[in-house]
């Protein structure tokens, strides 16, 4: 017997009639309909919905999109939206009142235990000011009642999170399976989120010209980070964390390159409690310090309320059908879950076979300033074995696309967009926050610094791989190697001194260990890892792809290293190629003077801090050995064949340090690196409004002592005395660099110290 | 009695302070029975920015923002204060604490405010042990004032006023077990277990007088904040100031800053600093008869 709560067979075991083409079409496709599930699968890890954790020790749950879409018809439809625009009306009218007069409670609608003993009703925030209203954004989720009715599980608006994962889905599976979609059939969410970004500006306190709406999430390693990521792009919005806000003068300001930029409204991913430590943790110093002051003063707007999830207070629910009678004075039409009730099954495919199973419905409304308008879509949670309906959206599961059939066409009718001054030209970095200037820079540097220490690694494994003795040349490369390597912490200085060849290739295989004593390399990948992941708003959906696809092969090759130093040398090359096609990207990618900037120059310091101190170590050798650091250097440097064309066979100490150090055309050479970091700084300091400091002089004058330092050796009598002397030197330009860059980062970043609280437990009395 | 009220938080800092922001609950609160003439707050280095509102409990709060570098933050507060609470309603009269306890958890006209005061709070929850303590002044039917002064006539003699013992992390069941600590651990003990039997009971933020009155002992906690506790009799008496750590009915000795559920609500000066390193501060206190 047919379960009549099934969404596509009715009670009389019938298929219902909006599912019936769409069945037909997923029946057409067979076996295929596997094979683009598992499609659906890979894009979606493609697009990265599947964003492996920030530490790279597993992965992270994510949401996986079912080939079968859940179908509701414009009848069906239209109810739930009328019904859930009274909702939000109802649940407004109830927060205006309990963060305001408390009549309800007065009156002893509500028991006030229900208000005063929940922690989601944050007392500083009553009586906040409000622009139009405190509820923007709302999602409800319900499920099909045994009479064939939706019926409401629960309201979220606090987070109401999962709006990503429904545009996601329904761009996978327009990808996937466009046989699926027939033409104006299924209502397209695009207008949906225009709509939105049409409303947010309208939110800004009066009088704000092109007002800045930013997105405030708590930062990544949150388990909605990839939602933030998305929608904030979506809406064009700046995705800022709290710790890249300051309050001023009762208004709240962005750090940014260009100085503080006045922000205007707030969309709240935050938890509520963690929005001011002043006010309201006492034990917290993360969030921003005056933030409610602000917003009491109407300086900035922060939306949802920052006290809206007590709408989601268990018990609330319960109390909501009477509550309508006495706030807004209607009915409420559409009706609530009862305990017991169990959801709907729709078929899902598993196991290459269609089967039931339950879903639970999550549609999103936003209000736009004059009435709510519901998405016409939504995301459909398939119930893993013994999960319950009404707990909070799981981080990762089976979701559906849910297609609101097009009837008659009800087309979102948008109030007309407000008229906006024409907006200001903008070529400068000065937009991007510190935060994410930081993150970039540091980001380059970490790709450059792996990118170095798997050329010394290779070097090193190549002499020891060869088999056999091996030379006294070989031998005095490979010790002037693990000197880098130590000096660059990549191997352990008791590591290098290893006794035997076998204790040595043991210590170079060690960096690429995964695991509680991991190596050098794999630490850095982590970092790689979680730095992509912070700068991920700044990235094209395309270059991120790009970026973590070549991630994640390098990653895949290191774990694949194995024992063999043949593993570890393919390894390594996979470490490079992740490295060129970073910079390739950035190069051809990434707008010029926005955070592409920071990225270059972070790498640009990293390599000609590289280059000298690499330098420094070749050249320390008894004179004899000389020629060895030479050549040495010359292949670090990736200049062997250059300097073969130009001097044929012969080394010697000037020529070689003046395609090493000062000749600016050598793209691995020191010169090089000072010329790019001379136009970048001197791009950015453009910009400023103070460049007294000066920070471009720094590779000037060091591309002046380069120069020198040639010079200096090709006058000397005897050329490999000089060079033998110039170590002090280079480790003095190395120095240089390093204060170079402490100055770009105190300088840009503006790293601020740890914030403390005080007043907390000084105990009265004593 | 007429008081001239002097209090002094200075805060020194190892490292410069970049930015401060703190909030003050430091200005006495008008009350019927208690009147401030002249308050004022001086702070140094002076703010950027200070704001001046009323916090959801009725208490005057005060914001300052500083925005400059400093390595020394103070702040003072000066008032003239005259303070007669009334004397409570005959005990006998006040309603049995079941009765009262009743009207908390129902809520409606006249009840709901007090019914705030009946949940626990992060410092002073509604804790088992409390109300285990607590209910040995409360037998069935007793009225409810009875039970209060009971309850303060117990906890002054049970516990040894220590300064140092405790602080503000310190659970009130460890209070408990240890049988000593100061002021402000008696109040949220108090506190915390009136809660536990659904009584509603505020934490007053405030001072007592530096001398007693003639031929009375010397008080504990002059000199410095104090801190006690305010009882919910019912909506026809209303609230009765207790101090369990001198177990005293409030009445002319006291001036009160201002009440909440519990200290975090009322913190004389807190605030979050960037900056500043490792930090000393010292608090002086006068409240002396006019």
């Amino acid at each position: 017997v047919a379960d009549p709560r099934d969404e596509m067979v009715d009670g009389a075991g019938a298929i219902r009639p909006h599912w019936r083409e769409l069945l037909a079409l997923t029946a057409s496709l067979g076996d295929e309909l596997q094979q683009r599930a598992d499609r659906l699968a890979r894009a979606a890890e493609e697009d990265g919905l599947a964003a492996f954790l920030p530490s790279g020790e597993g992965t992270a749950p994510v949401w996986r999109c079912d080939p079968v879409p859940l179908p509701l018809p414009a009848e069906e439809f239209a109810p739930l939206a009328e019904g859930l625009d009274q909702r939000a009306r109802l649940l407004e009218a109830v927060l205006a009142d309990l963060y305001g007069p408390q009549r309800l409670l007065a009156e002893g609608r509500l028991p006030p235990s229900l208000v005063f003993g929940s922690p989601a009703y944050l007392r500083p925030c009553r009586n906040l000011p409000v622009r139009g209203v405190r509820l923007h954004f709302y999602a409800a989720d319900l499920i099909r009642r045994p009479d064939g009715a939706w019926a409401v599980l629960a309201d979220r608006t606090g987070g109401a999170h999962g709006l990503a994962t429904a545009l996601e889905s329904r761009k996978l599976m327009a990808r996937v399976l466009p046989e699926l979609f027939r033409p104006g059939q299924v209502r397209p969410l695009r207008p949906f989120i225009d709509l939105w970004q049409d409303t947010l500006p309208r939110l800004a306190p009066p009088g704000r010209a092109n007002p800045a709406v930013a997105w405030l999430t708590p930062g990544l390693g949150h388990p909605r980070w990839f939602e933030h990521v998305l929608l904030s792009r979506e809406l064009a919005c700046t995705l800022v964390e709290p710790g890249d806000l300051t309050v001023r003068g009762g208004g709240v300001f962005l750090k940014t390159l260009g100085g503080l930029q006045q922000v205007d409204v707030l969309l709240r991913r935050l938890d509520g409690r963690l929005l001011d430590p002043l006010e309201l943790d006492a034990a917290a110093t993360a969030g921003i310090p005056g933030l409610l002051d602000a917003a009491r003063d109407g300086a900035v707007v922060i939306t949802n309320h920052p006290g809206s999830a007590l709408l989601e207070t268990p018990g609330l629910i319960a109390h909501l059908p009477a509550l309508a009678e006495r706030l807004i004075g209607e009915t409420l039409l559409l009706p609530q879950v009862q305990p017991g009730e169990s959801p709907s099954t729709t078929p899902c495919l598993d196991g290459g076979r269609l089967a039931p199973r339950q879903v639970v419905l999550r549609l999103f409304l936003v209000h736009d300033g004059a009435s709510w308008q519901a998405m016409p879509g939504g995301m459909a949670r398939v119930l893993a074995e013994g999960e319950v309906p009404s707990g909070p959206l799981p981080p990762g599961g089976v979701c559906k696309d849910v297609w609101v059939l097009a009837g008659e066409r009800i087309d979102i009718l948008a109030p007309a967009p407000a008229p906006m001054p024409p907006l200001k030209l903008r070529r400068t970095a000065g937009e991007l926050p510190s935060r994410v200037a930081d993150q970039l820079f540091w980001f380059g540097r970490t790709v450059e610094r792996a990118d170095r220490a798997a050329r010394l690694l290779r070097a090193a494994g190549a002499r020891l791989g060869r088999g056999g003795a091996m030379l006294p040349r070989e031998m005095a490369e490979l010790e002037c190697l693990l000197r880098c390597l130590v000096e660059a912490a990549i191997l352990p200085a008791e590591a290098a001194n290893a006794a035997t060849p076998a204790a040595l290739a043991q210590a170079l295989r060690a960096t690429v260990r995964e695991g509680r004593e991991r190596g050098a390399i794999a630490r850095l990948f982590a970092e790689i890892t979680r730095l992509t992941e912070t700068v991920r708003d700044r990235l094209t959906g395309d270059m991120y792809a790009t970026f973590t696809a070549a991630l994640r092969a390098a990653r895949e090759d290191i774990a694949a290293a194995g024992s063999s130093l043949d593993g570890l040398a393919h390894a390594l090359a996979g470490v490079q190629r992740y490295s060129a096609s970073v910079a390739g990207m950035a190069a051809e990618n990434m707008v010029r003077g926005g955070g592409s900037l920071f990225l270059d120059l972070g790498r640009r310091i990293e390599r000609a801090q590289a280059v000298v101190a690499e330098a420094a170590v070749a050249l320390d050798q008894p004179p004899a050995h000389g020629e060895i650091g030479l050549r040495l250097l010359l292949e670090l440097c990736d200049s062997s064949i250059t300097y073969r064309s130009r001097y044929l066979a012969a080394i010697q100490p000037a020529p070689v340090l003046d395609l090493v150090l000062a000749d600016a055309g050598n793209p691995r050479g020191l010169a090089f690196q000072l010329v790019a970091m001379h136009g970048l700084l001197g791009e950015l300091e453009g910009e400023a409004e103070e460049a007294q400091e000066g920070l471009a002089a720094t590779p000037a004058g060091l591309l002046v002592l380069g120069e020198q330092l040639v010079s200096d050796v090709l006058a000397a009598p005897d050329q490999a005395v000089a060079a033998a002397a110039l170590p002090d030197r280079l480790r003095a330009m190395g120095a240089a660099l390093a204060g170079l860059s402490d100055r770009v980062t105190r300088r840009y970043f503006a790293l601020l110290p740890a914030p403390q609280a005080l007043g907390r437990g000084e105990t009265a009395g004593k | 009695m007429k008081y001239r009220l002097r209090h002094v938080t200075a805060y020194r800092y190892a490292e410069s302070v970049d930015l401060a922001t703190h909030l003050l609950h430091l200005e006495p609160r008008p009350l019927p029975h208690q009147q401030v003439l002249a308050p004022c707050i001086a702070a140094a280095p002076s703010p950027a920015r200070a704001v001046r509102r009323t916090d959801t409990f009725g208490n005057i709060a005060v914001w300052l923002f500083l925005d400059q570098p400093h390595a020394a933050f103070e702040v003072t507060l000066q008032a003239e204060v005259s303070v007669t609470f009334p004397p409570p309603p005959p005990t006998a009269d006040t309603p049995a604490w079941e009765r009262v306890a009743a009207l908390a958890r129902e809520g409606g006209p006249d009840c709901w405010q007090a019914a705030e005061f009946a949940v626990g709070s992060p410092l002073a929850p509604a804790d088992a042990a409390a109300g285990g303590y607590a209910i040995a002044s409360f037998p069935p039917a007793r009225p409810v004032l009875a039970g209060l002064l009971d309850l303060i006539a117990r906890i002054r003699r049970d516990f040894a006023f220590r300064p140092g013992v405790t602080s503000l992390a310190t659970p009130i069941a460890r209070v408990l077990a240890q049988r000593a600590g100061v002021c402000q651990d008696f109040a949220h003990l108090m506190i915390g277990g009136l809660r536990a039997l659904g009584l509603p009971a505020r934490y007053v933020s405030g001072y007592l007088q530096t001398r007693p009155p003639p031929g009375q002992p010397p008080r504990r906690g002059a000199d410095q904040s104090h801190a006690w506790v305010s009882a919910w009799l019912g909506p026809a008496d209303g609230w009765v100031d207790l101090d369990p750590t001198n177990d005293l009915i409030v009445r002319d000795e006291h001036v009160v800053l201002g009440w909440g559920r519990d200290f975090s609500d009322v913190s004389p000066v807190r605030g979050v600093i960037l900056g500043g390193g490792a930090h000393s501060v010292t608090v002086a206190v006068d409240l002396d008869p006019l």
